[in-house]
């Protein structure tokens, strides 16, 4: 495929997902999501934190600004967001957790608007973001986490981002200590770990609809919408290619 | 008022330059030799797209020295406020002082550190998580057993027992490479497509403007 074909269809994509993300924001339908048990999951980990006035805790992995998992990183700020909005209700703070320092700024801005959602603003605090730095395999990160989760007294973990095996640590860390944890990451090791050790896992996609089913203004449901209707789309590409492939 | 206005200049700016810098990428000299416009135009853009990729890694270098001020104002806030596990605190405070030290006086050796210690404790870690992972799954079959979880730990065996360098193993090492050729092929693909299809979604509301960060 020469750069001509990619950049026609780098552009046919961008059209088609803009047409979908449009159109699914004209009929005003009662949308019915299909049942999540990690989001579902989610309100009560908050109300847990509360009560036991103990932080939540989301962290981000090594997703950051500038690299592949850019977009991965304003999806995990949105759900650090839904969850940060109601547990700032709490005495204590949530903590948001990263190991790339290019997602510093956006950690901290999700934090600080979490808190001038709720008119709140004077209980923000800079350092509930904490940046651990890590090596290349991240298990630096991971080491600094299985200490966290005591230390502060953690009530539960939402781990969401870009993670590799290491997750495991960290999610055993915190089941170790009987708190509730949801692991989902971009890569596919990570996701498989977390699917393996975590209650209630998120997977693939569904990081990218935290809003939609925490939050549920129309705005958000449309995420949604669009992702299935673009999923379809790849469907129906898919069965066209093997039906050509088988006719030839 | 005010924030509203602020809210839309920071739309407006992010849809601008996420507008140009994808056309940049995107558009080429031979894409544009069959439309009005001159071939020039994409090295011109090209150009424009550089300048503003340069800036956002000179801006992503500086949030590092945002981030080692972060973490030295939160270990020092522990160690001030008697938090419990003050003595890591105090330990990453007196590391980092030692290592910048040492890089001043003399950089090699503080390479070498960072090799010796740092290297070793990951390795180490490394053979942990094989423990907690078996202990995890194990952990997953005692807490509930369902046709899931019962699948997972059978395939898992599968493939482990067709791993052994043994004689007459040839069907079930036949069946490892079916199972990762096919199912686990099929599965990874379609984790990653769906990713994909969030990353476009996501990426396209950031890249107009309707993302939350820019409304708020």
């Amino acid at each position: 495929m020469d750069d001509s074909t990619t950049a026609v269809l780098a552009i046919m994509t961008l059209v088609t997902t803009l047409v979908f993300t449009a159109a699914s924001a004209l009929p005003r339908l009662k949308v019915t999501l299909r049942p999540q048990p990690a989001y579902n999951k989610m309100p009560s980990m908050i109300g847990n934190a509360i009560e036991s006035d103990r932080p939540l805790h989301i962290s981000l992995g090594s997703a950051g600004i500038g690299g592949e998992s850019t977009v991965l990183a304003v999806a995990v700020a949105e759900l650090a967001y839904q969850l940060a909005k109601r547990a700032t209700i709490g005495d204590t703070s949530p903590l948001l957790t990263l190991s790339n320092a290019s997602a510093f700024p956006l950690a901290q801005d999700t934090l600080r608007r979490a808190y001038q959602s709720r008119g709140m603003l004077a209980q923000y605090s800079p350092l509930s973001a904490r940046w651990y730095p890590a090596g290349e395999r991240s298990l630096a990160f991971a080491a600094a986490l299985t200490t966290l989760i005591p230390t502060e007294n953690i009530s539960g973990s939402v781990l969401a981002g870009s993670y590799g095996i290491e997750i495991g640590l960290i999610m055993d860390a915190s089941q170790r200590k009987n708190q509730l944890v949801i692991g989902t990451s971009d890569q596919l090791d990570g996701q498989a770990v977390a699917y393996v050790l975590g209650g209630a896992p998120l997977i693939g996609e569904e990081v990218f609809t935290a809003g939609a089913y925490l939050e549920g203004e129309p705005g958000s449901l449309r995420v949604p919408l669009t992702i299935d209707a673009l999923r379809w789309v790849v469907i129906a590409v898919m069965l066209i290619g093997l039906l050509v492939t088988l006719g030839d | 008022m005010r924030v509203r206005l602020w809210a839309a200049l920071a739309s407006a700016v992010t849809f601008g330059i996420g507008l140009l810098v994808l056309i940049g990428l995107t558009v080429n000299e031979a894409l544009l030799e069959s439309t009005p416009f001159s071939p020039r135009l994409a090295n011109d853009l090209r150009g424009v797209v550089d300048v503003i990729l340069q800036l956002t890694t000179i801006t992503i270098a500086l949030t590092i020295l945002i981030g080692i001020l972060n973490l030295l104002l939160v270990h020092l806030q522990r160690l001030t406020h008697r938090a419990s596990g003050m003595i890591y605190s105090l330990v990453l405070l007196l590391s980092f002082g030692l290592v910048v030290i040492l890089a001043i006086a003399n950089r090699d050796e503080s390479l070498v550190l960072l090799e010796t210690v740092q290297v070793s404790v990951e390795s180490a870690l490394a053979g942990l998580l094989f423990v907690a992972l078996v202990y995890g799954a194990y952990r997953m079959m005692r807490h509930q057993v369902t046709w899931r979880n019962t699948l997972f730990v059978v395939v898992l065996l599968l493939v482990l027992i067709a791993a052994v360098p043994l004689n007459n193993m040839e069907a079930m090492q036949n069946f490892r490479d079916w199972l990762m050729r096919t199912p686990v092929s099929a599965g990874a693909r379609g984790l990653l497509l769906g990713i994909a299809l969030g990353t476009l979604v996501t990426g396209v509301r950031v890249l107009i403007g309707i993302d939350r960060s820019y409304r708020e």
